[in-house]
Parts: structure tokens; sequence; C-alpha cells
């Protein structure tokens, strides 16, 4: 399954508060920096071609269908 | 000649310009009960005012009465805003109302306050308890009606800032008798763990205080303090407050305030990404500077460089011991002689038969000593033996029988004077040769 893009941030961010916590040597450091390097860019590509998500309604039937906001208003 | 009666239309048309130009009559306010209400069929509304003491007509046409919230009735206490003039077809005044709505505000703002001291003092709006809005949700739920512009800035704020994020609408209704419990039953279905929400947006758009009321309610501020979810609360405009709010973990001022707190814009998600890019290169370029420099200082030492400095310390180094353990032995070596040579040059071991001889001497002479001493004690004891015989013989007490003396004894006990005795007593009496036993006849003292 494909990393959400919240999850990706979180892990960027434990990795670099590890790192600057300076308990890691020099030969993890350098995977664990080149893992970060990898979320950052993941995460930068996921914003830049993030769509629209769906926005759901919850029914009467407690089921979630599509719902659009312009249709949904009668203003 | 000019006719001193005026006509009654002319008075009262003049009436009601002085009513018409009075600056104080043109909007006023009143506090009052409404009575003889005549709803007419074209829609304007008569009806009388009154308090205490007083009353006045009240008509309010119906481009006003239009617009009201509620359906007045006979008893009912309200606020009217409107201005004083004359009809004058009827030569009476009244007040043309305006704007006119029900009295029970007072009310309604004792019972908000008594809910908020209750609640205040249970620890519901305690900030200890509030929970933390995550910077980054990746769904969010929202509880409003599914009509209106307070969902609809919600959702779009929410696309404009952040449109990865998904947003679920518990439908509920926002005023009304039943729109209390309905937000209660949202709240729980919401927070129930089936949507994973990550926060939740509780509110509705702008209205009178009446309309924000479901707000109010101790049912709604319950399950907005009992919900896991995190809630940011969003009534009505900016000056609104309800216990809704106190009790939320987060207030906005308005729905698309809560939709802004909600979520980042992509821009500041962007500078943190950014942020920490550039945090970790920071850190790994000084941990690599910082590695490089310890290198060079160790590459860099004398003795990396100078191998054979390491190997000539150590050689002067054994020198030193080869030097301090060659002097000790030396001295060992020459003590050792000195005691040897004192030894040999002693006259013992020079003349071993003057030691002999010597012995010899004194095994003589107590020889001799020995011998006199023995004959000196023999001597002195033969004497010694003798004369104890003679003394012997004197004290012998058979001796004295001998001479005619005897011995009186009574029970083998030895009698010495009279005082014991009586008459009849048996007396054992020895002599020198032979033992008589004899009876006491008579004593005297004497």
């Amino acid at each position: 399954m494909e990393k959400s893009f919240e999850d990706a941030l979180k892990e960027l961010e434990v990795i670099v508060k590890e790192l600057e916590s300076g308990n890691v040597e020099l030969d993890s450091a350098i995977d664990k920096y080149t893992e970060a390097m990898k979320l950052a860019k993941y995460c930068s590509e996921k914003l830049k071609n993030a769509t629209d998500k769906v926005n759901k309604i919850l029914t009467e039937n407690k089921e979630l269908v599509d719902f659009d906001i312009e249709g949904g208003t009668n203003e | 000649m000019q006719d001193k009666y005026l006509k009654i239309s002319d008075l009262n048309d003049y009436i009601k310009s002085v009513f018409d130009e009075n600056p104080y009559l043109k909007k006023v306010y009143l506090r009052g009960e409404v009575s003889n209400f005549k709803n007419h069929t074209r829609g304007h509304l008569y009806f009388t005012l009154k308090d205490d003491t007083s009353r006045i007509s009240a008509v309010m046409f119906y481009s006003s009465a239009v617009s009201l919230k509620f359906v007045p009735e006979d008893g009912m206490n309200v606020l009217v805003e409107g201005r004083i003039s004359c009809y004058p077809a009827q030569g009476t005044y009244q007040i043309y109302v305006d704007k006119m709505e029900p009295d029970g505000l007072g009310n309604l703002y004792i019972e908000f306050e008594k809910l908020k001291e209750k609640l205040a003092k249970e620890g519901l709006f305690n900030d200890d308890i509030k929970k933390a809005i995550p910077k980054i949700p990746k769904r969010i739920g929202i509880i409003t009606a599914p009509t209106g512009a307070a969902i609809r800035d919600i959702i779009s704020t929410i696309k404009r800032r952040f449109p990865i994020c998904e947003t679920i609408l518990f439908p509920a209704l926002v005023q009304g008798r039943d729109a209390a419990p309905d937000i209660v039953k949202q709240i729980k279905e919401a927070d129930s763990g089936n949507y994973d929400l990550d926060v939740l947006i509780v509110g509705r758009g702008g209205g009178s205080i009446e309309d924000l009321w479901a707000f109010n309610e101790e049912i709604v501020a319950r399950a907005i303090y009992e919900a896991r979810v995190p809630i940011i609360s969003a009534v009505g405009h900016e000056i609104d407050f309800t216990i809704a709010d106190f009790v939320a973990d987060l207030r906005a001022p308005t729905p698309t305030g809560a939709a802004e707190m909600a979520v980042p814009t992509v821009a500041e998600i962007n500078n943190i990404i950014n942020n920490y890019e550039i945090r970790l290169n920071e850190f790994i370029g000084n941990m690599i500077h910082k590695d490089k420099l310890l290198l060079e200082r160790i590459t860099g030492s004398y003795i990396l460089k100078n191998p054979l400095s390491l190997y000539e310390i150590k050689e002067q180094k054994l020198d030193n011991f080869i030097d301090t353990l060659n002097n000790n032995i030396r001295k060992r070596l020459e003590n050792g002689n000195l005691v040897l040579k004192g030894i040999k040059s002693s006259y013992v071991l020079k003349n071993p038969m003057s030691l002999f001889e010597i012995k010899k001497e004194k095994l003589i002479f107590n020889e001799k000593c020995l011998y006199s001493d023995i004959k000196n004690i023999i001597i002195k004891n033969d004497h010694n033996y003798k004369m104890l015989i003679n003394t012997l013989k004197l004290v012998n007490p058979l001796g004295i029988l001998e001479k005619g003396y005897s011995l009186v004894t009574k029970d083998n006990v030895l009698i010495k004077d009279c005082k014991n005795l009586k008459k009849d007593d048996i007396l054992n009496i020895r002599l020198h040769e032979g033992n008589v036993i004899a009876k006491v006849q008579n004593i005297n003292n004497n």
C-alpha cells in the first residue's frame, strides 16, 4: 500500500529529531539522511500532485456518499 | 370674516404634523405586553401594547410584519421599535412598529449564565483537558446543516488551503427544538471510531440568540466534553459566544475560521518540508565536517608521522632498566661478601678446641660442687633425725602413763574436769597396762 502523505511527513519529522538528538553513528546517520530526503521529496510530490479528495456525507442509513457543495446548497 | 371653528380633519392633520416633526418620537423603543391582537386579512397587524399602568395602540404593516421570526399573540411580552404618529381618521395616536421580537432574552441570558457557571465548576472548560488539534489532519468530520453558508464556507476553505484532506459531513439540524439532540446524536456517531477522524468541526452560521440556542444546551456541551476526537466549535459570528465554544477543544470565530484552524495551507506544509530538508543537510554537513577534523587531527599526530620515535623512546627506557638492574645486583654481592668475611675471621672458627676446653673445666668444677653439697645434706639430715627421736620420746602420752598417770574418758571423750559428769556415768580409765571401767559415785567440784 502506498504511504499516506501524513504518515510520510510524520516519519520525516521523527527522523529529523532523531538525527538532531546526536545519538546516531555516522554510517546509520547517512542511511537515515538518505531515507529522510526521500520522504521529503515524496511529500513534496504528493502535495504538488494533490487532487481534490471527494467530500462525503453520512446518509440516514449510515452510508457515506459523495457530497457536492454546489448541489448541496440551495442559496 | 374668518370662521374661528376648525375642521376636525385640519386639527388632526396639525396634530399629526406635530408628532411627525418631533425628533424624539421618530424612533422609540418600547417594552410591553400584547393585547387585542388582530391579524388583518391583508397582513397588517393591529394590537395594543400595555404595561401595568398604561397602554398604547400599535400597528405593524405587512411590509414589516413579513420579516417577523415569531407569531405574536395576546399576553406575549415583546420588544418593539417604531415611530409615534397620529391616525387622523380616528383622532388617535399610535406606534407604527418596524421591528418586534419576543422579550424572553433576559431569561435566556440568565439560563446561559447559570449553565456556564455549573459546567465551569465541574471542570468542563478546564484548559488542561483540552485536546491538541493535529497540525496535519487526514480526515475532518463536520457537524452542521447540509445546506447553507456554513458548510459551503468550511468545505471550500479546506479545499482551497489543503486539497488532500478528506471531509465527512454529518448533517444535523442546527436550530429549533430538535437541533440539540440531533447534534448530540451526530457527535456520538462521528466519535464512534468508525470514521478515523483527526478533528471534528461542530457549528453553524450566524443568527439570533434563539437560532444559536442549541449550542447552549447542556446535552450538547456534555457530548462535546465526552468526545475523544478533538473538536473545533464554530458557532455564528465572531461576537457570538456559546457554551459549546467554552467546552470545545478550540473555539473558532466563524465556520470559515474553523476550517482555517483545522488545516494548514499547502504553502505552510511546503515550508515545513523545506525546513526539514535544510536541517537534514545542515546536520549531515556538520557531522561529516566534525569527523573529518577528527580524522585530520589523528593522522596529523607526531607519533603517526614519526613511528621510529615511538621505538626510540622504548629503547632508552630499556637501557635505564638494565642499568638499574646491574647496580642492584652489584650492591647485593658486595654486602654478602662483607658478611662472609666477618664470619670467616672469628676466633672460635679458627680455634675449635678452645670451645671444648672451656666446657670441660666447667664440668669438673660442677662435679666437685655436687659431691660436697650432697655430703653436707646427708650429714645435716642424720643429725636432725636423732634430735626428732629424742623429742618424740619426751612428748609420748603413753610415756606419761608409765610414770603412773592415767587417762579418763567418757564415750571416748577425754575428761579434764567435773563439769559434764554426773552420778552413775560410766567412765573408762586407761592405765599403763590395762583398762578399768568405773562408775561415778560422787562429784566434788573443788
